[in-house]
């Protein structure tokens, strides 16, 4: 079977239980279950060729150019880490599925598991360190979710999130680490990167990626000083903790520091840091755990204990080291998943894990004190069990290190012993109590066997060891050290410092439990930093700051995100200024003369007097409209009347706007800004006008380096786009695009203004409106007669110029836009004088339908153009002669200019109309007569009908 | 005979639009009708510009016939068949999900607007000429001022006069960005642009390169670079969530639009303007991605939430724009694409939370409806978002990471980003455990008084709303299991944006562009 | 005329930069507007400043003023027309709304307002 398929497999069954779990828990089970066994007969399958020493591959390209392919292997240390993650996994399937209770949503918690399993593998089975990252960070998440699982449960949620931010932390500056590693190696294969070794060591970069790499190990194994996180992973249901926290996930760190071990060790560096942190998480757990009253919680630090030993002997660097590590490895995983189960069965069974609530068990519940018995004694190092030999050749590696190392060891050992026996004696030992909170008898055989099976494994181990695991210990300890070690486990080694040390901890470990009581006490007198509170503290603390700094930055003052973009706008653009060089203009092609001259005072003073006196809101649209004219004048002046024209009828409608809004609002600014803000205000805004004024000095002092383009437009303005009027020309033909996009922006303007208004008038606006009382005095003569005779006798005529001004603009100033504003206007100015009731009635325009109209005309004259096989909006010409007028150049371009036409007619009188709606509702009078004096005679339309 | 194809996703949806205005203004069914199958028709003439495009050739368009520089031209090359396509696909993602939650129909001319705003994008991304990029900004930014106002309500209406207010600015600043380049270049055309730059006397410099930073400037404002990125947060976490879904492109835009004009125009062997953009571009970047996950991890809202993270990608993605070489290049364009993609999803999600939940505000609450469903699209959208395996978000941003392994700030931002990573994920662990876990706490009372859902509207939660959320996860999985071809094609759009001389070539005539390959290369150098 | 022209751009850049910065939208409304003439009267000046010579085609004229800004002027005038149209109608209808005409949201709102928005979406 493909290595790949034996990867992929878990990830597909975990599609299985959610659809099976509808047949029945056992269907569940039994699906979870093959898939776990047939990925186990896959490895199985490549086991003897492993065993011959050959490395099982295969390889699928995915991301080429990146070096991340999916490529795996499998040598001694995958093969024996896939039968832990398969072979426990099959056990712990089989125990969940009488474990978990008919409340608790089975399918999901075999998903999870599932997912986590497939994790598992495809760490173990990654030939490409970029792929084995995202294994390790699917462990990351899967575990997650396994923790998590009683989410109901506080603990449960906490746990899970600390286990994720905790191992999620490490993963990410693995990848950083792994990043480096790659790099230095040239290949992201760990083929390669393995045969890389004195090349890695010897780099300058070794350090920081030892670090990182080692940040991942430690997280995920659970060392000092990450230790704190699996503890609180406990609040997951045993078969979780079972699982991920003796033979899985916590393995993942001792795997990858066992797969680099080639790399990345042999230095001082990894000495201190592995073997150091090692040394001192299994001494520290130890301790801990000796003071734990929770079976699980006391399990927990025992496993962060043993996981120091087997970090501590990798951390040394020798072959003997690894050798014994490989060897504890198999061993851990195999009592240590013992225990949990037999936990999870007294838990179950006694319905609490605390041991001092516990005690007599052996009698109610002999089968599982069997199994915890040969479990703990082989955690406690006792002769004949597995643990003992590994743990022999461990204090003989710490011996032959030094005596710092000797002495931590076997007081880690002592240690050992102590909450081991602990774990035996207070749980199963003594007189049977009668008040367990339900009363405990030995499970079915679905939950007893699994660990059962361990245990035996525990013994045949601890008894022949060679014959047993001899070999294979020599397989998976070669692929660690990429050598021949010599490996030969036996039970008896004589008299050598490592049985003296063996004893003095088993007897020390007997006077601690004797001693536990006072210990204990003591212990829970004693000061100590709690972990828990201080990473929550951390957490809570962070995002505090975070939420202090973010909420502080986007509070939602948007005058002082304007600021701070214009002064980085301002900073930019003297930095790119000031980083070229600059040659000052000499061009001055327009001498001063006295009419500009006081149209550029008037400019000035209306300018001042509009930041002096805006907080008086009628008034500053007055001044503004000042301003307004003076920039008219001025396109007047420097030969630009299509821009007069534009600007002026624009400048109509706006303040038409602005003004019929302003209705509405509030007539004052009230002042809200220190006299210190405003001075800083002042000074962006100055240096602002500064910066614009220099830049527009720049240009207007310097003739043009290169031509600019519009040379070929007056050139061809006459030839090719048929008409005398080049600004015209360049609107609707040769940049007849941008002003398709401009009246669309129009018309969606008016459309957004439509919308607005209509929910406006659906929510809660509606009723403030209906309610509203004018703030200004109201006129009593609404429709002043003299202004709609006025606008009544106006309106042909502004509508005959509007048509003269589209027909003539393609050779003299003026054009569809200009005439679709002069028609608004003169449209507008009968709304004004006469209301907008009466006005409706008479023109029934579907502005909306106009607009369309407009938009769709010019978009089909460019697609017309399309049909005749030109491009998009080219245009042709003609000249017709339109009685009674002259003959006229007309170009198709006149279709497109009538587009622009109606689509600005229909959009000013759309945000008309809405404006009006909200008059309406405010009650203003609507009259359907015109010239009506009162506002309560009968001819009055009332409010508009909800 | 690929040419015409190159203006059609752009005429499209202004006939749709202005269809559905003129006569299905009534009818939200025909509405939707059109709306879907406009949309579906614009992937498919999306499809039809990458076939045209995959070649390798680049294809120019001259509107009304102009012969370029002169008139206006459209330019199909891969990037920009690349970025319709996003658009055009995120489009009807997006679409399907508005039509099968009934967000349409909450106000007034969605569809509409919709297609407009889609116009706006599809020019935005064609155009050869700055002007008229100008103008599809403007078209896409109106559109999207009513799309965000769509539904009303008195806290999106205030966020949007400051979403408003805050692009006009922008559009000032694009203008008088226009003006200096209009002043110096004497030209629109962006080929041209590229060949005149190396054409200026040395006096001119400090303008161009005025010029130049002013335009960058309106682009990182819209792409949501710190210090111009203010407008962001409260903007996608206050629009309609599946607005928000689709503004996920509109950042992109700027990315885009820098990417081109910096590539194009300025590109850093360009003796003038050289790094000038990569120099702020990178360390504003990285606060980008700091700001952003310190946003993720402050909480409030998973609306707000999303924002930052919204924000944070764009932070990543700037910063391998920054990279400025190829392989950065192709990095932050695979980014791109996944950012596009699990922003648009995680906004989904955000969407059905507020509409099972009522707010999607991180306080524990009774639990909701359907909460597995909601809680796995959340848990795959987060992941993919905070760039955890084994989604492309990790692939991203790995290739992000290894493609800027020479640059000389490579400490910075390696680090920043697997530490903005942690908090991100972080962060995104505390809303979901609110949301989906701590709801199920019986016990844990209301914190805040319960509030009705304003309008209760069945088609938001159902399973079609459902089916179409999943579809831009469909995406995100599937730019995983194809990142290796993916990401080839994002290394020849990136080597196709290297030969600048084959651009102008395609735009100007054969002549220029060989004058354009003499003149730019090591000369400078 | 030209420093004229300048002083005139730079001045009225500066009053819509100040007005832009104020608190409430109608200040705003009308800095945006301010700016809007400044940067069109820029963009014109791109073309430089010719007196008496508009772009209208005549005989026996050879020398006309650039026209290529003025047709981007115009069309930069008819968009920020449209905008300023939706900037004062979406001001006026999130006065009527919110019942303050506050550019700024303030600090504590924004949290609320986010939930509100969430409740209302």
């Amino acid at each position: 079977m493909s290595l790949a398929l034996i990867a992929a497999l878990p990830f597909l069954g975990a599609l299985l239980p959610g659809v099976m779990i509808r047949a029945g828990r056992n269907a569940c089970a039994t699906v979870t279950g093959s898939v776990t066994a047939l990925a186990l007969l896959g490895i199985l399958l490549h086991a003897p060729a492993v065993m011959r020493g050959e490395v099982v591959t295969a390889r699928f390209e995915w991301i080429p150019a990146l070096g991340l392919n999916a490529t795996f292997m499998l040598d001694g240390l995958g093969l024996l880490f896939s039968l832990l993650i398969l072979g426990i996994g099959l056990l712990i399937i089989t125990y969940a599925r009488f474990y978990l209770a008919k409340s608790d949503p089975m399918g999901q918690f075999y998903t999870y598991l599932l997912l986590f399993q497939g994790a598992m593998v495809g760490i173990v089975l990654s030939d490409n360190v970029l792929l084995l990252l995202i294994f390790w960070e699917l462990t990351s998440l899967s575990s997650f979710l396994l923790i998590g699982y009683w989410r109901h449960l506080p603990e449960g949620r906490q746990g899970a999130r600390m286990a994720l931010a905790v191992t999620g932390m490490g993963g990410l500056a693995m990848i950083g680490g792994m990043l480096i590693l790659g790099n230095i190696a040239g290949s992201y294969d760990l083929s390669v990167i393995l045969t890389q070794g004195d090349a890695i060591r010897a780099d300058p970069l070794y350090l920081p990626a030892l670090i990182l790499i080692l940040l991942g190990a430690f997280t995920k194994s659970a060392q000092f000083p990450f230790h704190f996180w699996l503890p609180h992973a406990m609040a997951a249901p045993t078969p979780v903790s079972a699982y991920l926290h003796s033979a899985t996930m916590v393995k993942a760190g001792l795997f990858l520091m066992a797969r680099l071990w080639p790399v990345l060790s042999g230095t001082d560096a990894w000495f201190w840091l592995v073997g150091g942190a090692g040394l001192i998480t299994m001494v520290l757990g130890a301790v801990i755990a000796l003071f734990k009253d929770d079976l699980k919680a006391l399990l927990a630090f025992s496993t962060v204990s043993h996981l120091g030993l087997i970090t501590m002997l990798l951390g040394l660097g020798t072959e003997f080291g690894a050798v014994a590590a490989v060897f504890h490895i198999i061993n851990h995983a195999t009592f240590k998943a013992a225990l949990f189960m037999t936990a999870g069965i007294v838990d179950h069974e006694a319905h609490t894990r605390d041991i001092r609530r516990l005690g007599g068990l052996r009698a109610l519940m002999p089968v599982t004190f069997v199994i915890a018995a040969i479990g703990s004694l082989s955690m406690a190092g006792i002769p004949a069990f597995n643990g003992f030999l590994s743990k022999e050749m461990m204090l003989e590696a710490a011996w032959d290190t030094g005596t710092g190392f000797a002495v931590l060891a076997t007081l880690g050992a002592l240690f050992s012993v102590g909450y081991s026996l602990r774990y035996l004696v207070h749980t199963f030992l003594g007189p049977v109590r009668d008040d367990y909170p339900h009363t405990p008898h030995d499970p079915g055989p679905g939950l007893w066997l699994p660990p059962a099976f361990l245990a035996v494994l525990v013994v045949v181990i601890g008894l022949v060891p060679q014959a047993a695991v001899g070999g294979f210990v020599k397989v998976v300890a070669g692929a660690v050290t990429l050598g021949e070690p010599t490996v030969y486990l036996k039970l008896w080694h004589g008299l050598v410092p490592a049985l003296y040390m063996s004893i003095a901890a088993v007897v020390g470990g007997a006077i601690l439990l004797a001693l536990h009581g006072g210990l204990s006490r003591a212990w829970d007198a004693a000061p100590r930093p709690e972990a828990k509170a201080i990473f929550d503290a951390l957490v809570d603390a962070c995002a505090r700051a975070a939420r202090g700094l973010s909420d502080g930055l986007h509070d939602g003052a948007v005058s002082r995100y304007l600021a701070i973009m214009t002064a980085a706008v301002l900073a930019y653009g003297f930095w790119a200024w000031s980083g070229g060089e600059h040659t000052p203009g000499l061009r001055i092609a327009t001498p001063l003369s006295p009419v500009p001259v006081i149209f550029a005072a008037l400019l000035a003073v209306a300018s001042l007097a509009l930041v002096a006196l805006h907080r008086r809101r009628f008034v500053a649209l007055v001044v503004i409209s000042i301003v307004g004219l003076v920039v008219s004048m001025a396109f007047v002046h420097f030969s630009a009347p299509d821009l007069a024209l534009t600007q002026l009828t624009v400048e109509v409608v706006t303040i038409i706007l602005l003004l019929l809004a302003l209705n509405y609002l509030p007539k004052a600014t009230p002042v809200e800004t220190t006299a210190a803000r405003r001075l800083l205000d002042g000074a962006i805004a100055l240096g602002a006008g500064i910066g614009v004024a220099a830049l527009t000095w720049a240009f207007l002092s310097r003739d043009r380096a290169l031509p600019a383009i519009s040379d070929y437009h007056l050139a061809n303005s006459y030839e090719g786009g048929g008409g005398n009027n080049v600004v015209n020309v360049i609107l609707v033909d040769f940049r007849g695009f941008d002003t398709m996009g401009e009246i669309i922006v129009l018309g969606i303007a008016a459309l957004v203004i439509f919308a607005l208004v209509d929910g406006l008038l659906r929510g809660p606006a509606s009723r403030w409106l209906a309610n509203r009382v004018p703030d200004m005095p109201q006129a009593g003569d609404r429709h002043p007669l003299m202004m709609v005779v006025a606008t009544r006798i106006a309106l042909p005529i502004a509508l005959a110029v509007a048509v003269f001004i589209f027909l003539r603009g393609h050779n003299e100033p003026g054009g569809g836009f200009i005439a679709g504003l002069v028609a608004a206007i003169a449209l507008l100015m009968q709304y004004m004088a006469s209301g907008f009731a009466w006005s409706e009635s008479r023109q029934h325009f579907d502005y909306h339908g106009v607009i369309a109209l407009g938009v769709a005309i010019a978009v089909l004259t460019g697609v017309a153009s399309l049909l005749l096989g030109w491009n998009f909006l080219t245009s042709t010409n003609e000249y017709v002669t339109v009685w009674p007028l002259s003959k006229v150049h007309l170009a198709s371009a006149i279709a497109f200019d009538l587009g622009v036409f109606l689509t600005v007619v229909g959009s000013v009188m759309l945000a008309l109309a809405s404006l009006s709606r909200i008059g309406r509702r405010a009650g203003e009078g609507v009259n359907l007569t015109p010239m009506d004096i009162d506002p309560e005679a009968p001819g009055r339309a009332g409010k508009e009908p909800h | 005979m690929m040419s015409h194809w190159i203006v059609a996703p752009i005429i499209l949806p202004a006939l749709v639009g202005s269809f559905v205005l003129l006569t299905l203004r009534h009818d939200l069914l025909l509405q939707r009708v059109a709306g879907l199958a406009g949309t579906a028709g614009l992937v498919f003439l999306a499809l039809v510009l990458w076939a045209g495009t995959a070649g390798g050739a680049i294809e120019s368009y001259e509107l009304g016939s102009w012969p370029a520089p002169f008139g206006i031209v459209l330019v199909a090359d891969r990037l920009a068949a690349l970025m319709v396509l996003l658009t055009a696909v995120l489009g009807l993602m997006v679409l399907a999900y508005v039509t099968a939650s009934g967000w349409d129909g909450r106000g007034r001319h969605f569809h509409a607007l919709y297609q407009f705003q889609l116009m706006g994008l599809m020019g935005a991304m064609l155009t050869g000429d700055i002007f008229n990029l100008f103008v599809f900004f403007e078209i896409l930014l109106i559109a999207s001022y009513g799309l965000m106002i769509h539904a009303g309500g008195r806290m999106r209406l205030r966020a949007g006069v400051q979403y408003v207010v805050v692009n006009l600015a922008g559009s000032t600043l694009f203008l008088f960005a226009l003006g200096a380049i209009y002043g110096i270049f004497g030209t629109l055309n962006m080929a041209d642009m590229a060949v005149r730059v190396g054409q200026l006397p040395e006096g001119d410099i400090a303008l161009l390169r005025v010029s130049a930073a002013l335009l960058v400037l309106v682009f990182l404002l819209k792409g949501g670079l710190v210090p111009l990125h203010f407008w962001m947060p409260n903007t996608y976490a206050l629009a309609p969530a599946p607005v928000a879904a689709l503004f996920a492109i509109m950042t992109k835009v700027g990315a885009y639009s820098v990417i081109r004009v910096y590539t194009l125009v300025f590109p850093p062997e360009a003796a003038g303007t050289g790094t000038m953009v990569a120099d702020i571009l990178m360390p504003f970047a990285l606060v980008t991605l700091a700001l952003g996950a310190l946003g993720v991890l402050a909480g409030g809202t998973l609306g707000r939430v999303t924002a930052f993270s919204a924000l944070a990608s764009m932070g990543t993605l700037f910063a391998a724009v920054a990279g400025f070489d190829p392989e950065a290049i192709a990095a932050a364009l695979y980014y791109l694409i996944h950012s596009t993609l699990a922003g648009a999803a995680l906004f989904l999600v955000v969407d059905q939370v507020r509409a099972r939940r009522g707010t999607s505000a991180l306080v524990p609450r009774a639990p909701m409806a359907g909460t597995g469903l909601v809680a796995s699209a959340y848990f795959a959208a987060a992941i993919a978002v905070a760039g955890m395996p084994p989604l492309s978000g990790f692939m991203g941003k790995l290739m992000v990471l290894d493609a800027l392994r020479d640059h000389g700030a490579w400490v910075w931002v390696w680090s920043v980003v697997l530490v903005g990573s942690l908090v991100i994920v972080v962060g995104f662990a505390r809303a979901g455990s609110v949301l989906f876990w701590k709801a199920h706490d019986g016990a844990t009372p209301a914190a805040a008084p319960a509030e009705p859902v304003d309008r209760p509207d069945p088609a938001a939660t159902s399973g079609w709303a459902m089916a179409a959320l999943a579809l831009p996860l469909v995406g995100v999985l599937a730019l995983t299991a194809f990142a290796g071809p993916v990401h080839g094609q994002m290394r020849a759009i990136a080597a196709q944006l290297g030969d600048r001389a084959a651009y102008v070539a395609a735009v100007l005539g054969p002549e220029a562009g060989a004058g354009l390959a003499t003149l730019t290369p090591d000369e400078d150098q | 005329m030209e420093l004229l022209v300048s002083l005139g751009i730079g001045l009225m850049t500066a009053v819509g930069v100040y007005l832009m910065l104020r608190r409430r939208t109608f200040p705003v409304v009308l800095g945006l507007a301010m700016l809007s003439y400044a940067v069109n009267t820029f963009i014109f000046a791109s073309g430089r400043l010719i007196s008496g010579a508009p772009p209208v085609l005549m005989k026996d004229v050879t020398t006309y003023t650039d026209p290529l800004p003025q047709a981007l002027v115009l069309t930069a005038i008819v968009i920020s027309f449209g905008m300023t149209a939706v900037v004062v109608l979406l001001s006026l209808g999130a006065f009527l709304s919110a019942e303050t005409d506050a550019i700024d949201i303030e600090k504590p709102d924004a949290r609320e307002g986010a939930a509100a928005a969430d409740r209302a979406g």
